[in-house]
């Protein structure tokens, strides 16, 4: 048996997790935004930046799953032993879980940061630094799939 | 390539050239205006606030009708035409225009009235429809409302709660009033209201009129003496009239359309006017002169004496300004102009800051090139932002906007170079595509490229080490600072021990990948530093609190180990753009090799890549940023300085001229 069901789980928890926490944290601060975007829609520009800053979990997810799709035989490579299709697993709660926690997170402060720029445009890159701090928890879930993934073929597992 | 050393400026002339003095400075847009808090003695504020007041309401006037004519007249705009910026006009122009002021404010209130007419009749014809509906139920009678009584009857019109049929009407009447003798006539019959016709002799009026009212029969509020037929056409007719008169309104309203860059102009001409009556109040005045006080940048003083001179007879000082309280202007070479917008976007600098934006410019460029990290998108900014600076001239600003992303563009292609990505691996993935080979982009360079999917732990580590220079240079700066202000301790203790503690830590981890001795000169600088720390970080203490003080400093290393890891994301950003870029490539190639599979595969290859470039050169454009303010700027920059404001034209779509250079 080979562990291709493993590595698709991993691909897929990958990609889900992550993307419910971009999805639910993009969700809420574009509910924010737009209620801003009512009142003034010069604001547009600042208000998507804000809006997509949490929108990055998902594409940390998706590029772990996608490499976990090139190694194991689905999109080239070769098919995962059992072993490294838990292996695949495993690598892929880091991003999974830290993506979505950190969506929602990030949603959040988003929605502040959001609040704060409708006020005066001047917080506008304050807010913005501010949000990206919450990032780098997403960034490093992600570095830690990503050097797991690209290493696992090479593993004699 | 600095902040720019500020003079204090002091203008005395009389107060018969105060127009034209004063107009001159705003034109030329040189110098700050800011008068002390106290008035000089002898001297007076004149109260220019009604002055300023008429030129402000003629502005929200001359708002208002650009608002109705822009709602009924769209304003033909291209996509890219907001880069074209303000309108350039001559100095004398201005002249021009504020002669026609008068002429101006009429055509708005033109607009104005006609808008409101619009409004009034649409009002009107809501009122219209609405007694039309009321008619409705009316539509069979054929006398007049109003009429009460025939020779030899009594006529009752109106309406009864309730739905009745004529035999239910007939047995209610009845069983109010057997001995009536009555006819009616059923106009109409709804679920709430019957509207009828009754005629009963008029000897039985009173008991006609009894036997109703226990009903609740009601008679039409407004009894006109028309026929509802009649009626309903006169309303009809009043409506189509007012139709007819909003289109005309409208149509004239139109007619103006022609002179919308007129009311911009005299708009304009309103907010510079209001602004100069503003400044004219905080300026002290006596009988016969006035003075200006300001702040202006050391190299425009004479700039500003030149343009005095000749604009009336008056007296200037300048002296050394106050660093404490002036406000600051950069300046910089081309390299590094456009991060001026990203160092004021945080903060103009504080007295004590030296002006950042050459190394931030550096980095900025470097870092956003290695996030973005594509050739082909490389390219496409580079020409995007030369074509539009091209074609549209754009203003100051703008212009250095579009230079920043084009260095971006430039650093962007030469990091794509880098690592081997044009368009993600477009070039691979088309040839593999049709002629069925198996190539990589590793393959195809002739140079050897470091690709983020493969060497991902050698990228991660060389990004690490740019963020190890990126932080040194930044704790550089400060370190220059201290000792610039003559600060010893502060720049040898505070900053140069960590910067030696993490180039020995460098040293130890560079050691441990090659030679041994390397690896103990990086344990030696390290240790000495630790020690050094803990000897001096407790400086401001006394006794136990002293060893105590310089231990806890060291715990300060997890934060510089956090700022290095920051430094990861641009592995991760640049890693996203290529994947992101051959996820798309991958998807457009998926049709096959037929003549027809070229629809999709270009259209998924140009969406697809715009959709990345979107996303990607969002995150890049924002984490660069971030790693410049929070790691950057964290250790050096203060900000919070005042940034230079130049009484100038704060107008929306016209800007004098700049000087032509003689």
């Amino acid at each position: 048996m080979n562990g291709l069901v493993f590595a698709l789980l991993g691909a897929s928890i990958a990609t889900g997790l992550a993307g419910t926490g971009s999805a639910r944290g993009v969700g809420g601060a574009a509910q924010a935004a737009m209620g801003v975007l009512s009142e003034d829609s010069s604001k547009f520009g600042k208000m998507l930046v804000l809006t997509l800053l949490p929108g990055t979990q998902g594409l940390y997810g998706f590029i772990v799953s996608f490499l976990i799709l090139v190694n194991c035989g689905v999109l080239g490579g070769e098919l995962p032993t059992l072993s490294q299709g838990l292996a695949y697993f495993g690598a892929s709660l880091a991003i999974g879980i830290g993506g979505m926690i950190s969506g929602f997170a990030q949603g959040k402060a988003a929605v502040s940061g959001i609040a704060m720029t409708a006020k005066d445009d001047k917080n506008f890159s304050k807010a913005m630094v501010s949000v990206t701090l919450v990032e780098i928890y997403a960034l490093l879930s992600f570095i830690i799939s990503l050097l797991a993934v690209i290493r696992i073929p090479g593993l004699n597992l | 390539m600095a902040k720019l050393k500020m003079k204090k400026v002091q203008i005395a002339a009389l107060r018969s050239d105060r127009k034209r003095l004063i107009e001159h400075l705003q034109d030329s847009a040189l110098i700050q205006i800011e008068s002390e808090t106290e008035v000089l003695e002898g001297f007076s504020r004149p109260d220019t606030v009604s002055q300023a007041q008429i030129f402000e309401k003629n502005a929200v006037l001359t708002e208002q009708a650009l608002t109705i004519l822009n709602r009924l007249a769209p304003e033909k705009t291209g996509l890219l035409s907001s880069f074209a910026g303000r309108r350039t006009i001559d100095p004398d122009e201005i002249g021009a225009i504020a002669a026609k002021a008068g002429e101006r404010i009429e055509t708005c209130r033109k607009i104005i009235g006609l808008n409101n007419r619009c409004a009034e009749n649409a009002a009107e014809l809501v009122r219209i429809r609405t007694s039309l509906a009321q008619l409705e139920p009316w539509d069979k009678l054929d006398i007049p409302f109003s009429l009460q009584e025939t020779e030899k009857t009594a006529v009752f019109i109106g309406s009864l709660p309730g739905s009745y049929t004529e035999e239910t009407l007939a047995a209610a009447l009845a069983g109010e009033a057997p001995d009536l003798a009555f006819a009616f006539e059923l106009l109409s019959s709804g679920k709430e209201q019957t509207c009828i016709t009754l005629c009963a002799m008029k000897a039985q009026a009173e008991l006609a009129e009894k036997a109703l009212s226990a009903l609740s029969f009601a008679r039409p509020f407004d009894a006109v003496s028309l026929l509802p037929a009649e009626e309903k056409k006169r309303l009809e007719e009043a409506s189509a009239k007012l139709d007819f008169d909003t289109q005309q309104c409208k149509k004239e309203i139109l007619s103006y359309a022609k002179e919308r860059r007129a009311l911009q102009e005299i708009q304009d001409y309103f907010r510079i006017r209001a602004d100069k009556y503003s400044v004219i109040g905080q300026l002290d005045h006596s009988a016969h002169t006035f003075l200006i006080t300001g702040y202006v940048p050391e190299e425009d003083c004479e700039k500003v004496m030149a343009l005095c001179n000749r604009a009336a007879p008056c007296v200037m000082e300048f002296s050394d300004a106050d660093e404490e309280t002036a406000p600051v202007k950069l300046k910089n070479n081309k390299f590094a102009a456009p991060a001026q917008s990203i160092v004021n976007m945080y903060a103009a600098p504080a007295p004590s800051d030296i002006d950042p934006s050459p190394i931030l410019a550096f980095f900025y460029y470097f870092f956003f090139g290695m996030m973005f990290s594509d050739a082909g998108y490389g390219l496409l900014m580079v020409f995007a932002t030369a074509f539009l600076i091209k074609k549209y001239k754009p203003e100051a600003s703008m212009r250095l906007n579009l230079k920043l992303f084009q260095y971006c563009g430039i650093s962007t292609f030469l990091w794509g170079l880098v690592f081997g990505s044009f368009f993600g691996d477009a070039p691979a993935a088309l040839y593999n595509h049709f002629a069925g080979a198996n190539v990589t982009m590793a393959e195809l360079l002739p140079w050897p490229i470091l690709d983020p999917q493969k060497d991902a732990l050698t990228l991660m580590i060389v990004s690490i080490a740019f963020g190890l220079v990126h932080i040194l240079v930044g704790m550089g700066c400060k370190f220059y600072i201290c000792w610039k202000n003559k600060d010893y301790k502060g720049a040898l203790y505070d900053t140069g021990l960590w910067m030696s503690l993490l180039i020995g830590f460098a040293l130890l981890a560079a050691g441990m990948a090659t030679t041994k001795i390397v690896m103990n000169i990086g344990i030696g600088l390290a240790a000495a530093s630790a020690v050094g720390l803990v000897l001096t970080q407790g400086r401001s203490k006394k006794g136990v609190g002293r060893v105590v003080g310089g231990v806890a400093s060291l715990y300060d290393v997890t934060g510089y180990i956090s700022d290095l890891l920051s430094y990861t994301r641009l592995l991760a950003l640049g890693l996203t753009t290529g994947v992101m870029a051959q996820v798309f490539n991958m998807l457009a190639t998926m049709f096959g090799t037929s003549i027809p599979s070229f629809i999709p595969m270009l259209l998924i290859f140009i969406f697809g890549h715009l959709i990345n470039i979107g996303l990607n050169a969002l995150g890049s454009y924002v984490h660069t940023m971030r790693l410049q303010y929070v790691e950057l700027f964290s250790k050096f920059y203060e900000g919070g300085g005042r940034p230079f404001q130049p009484f100038t034209l704060n107008s929306k779509y016209i800007r004098i001229q700049e000087e032509t250079k003689k």
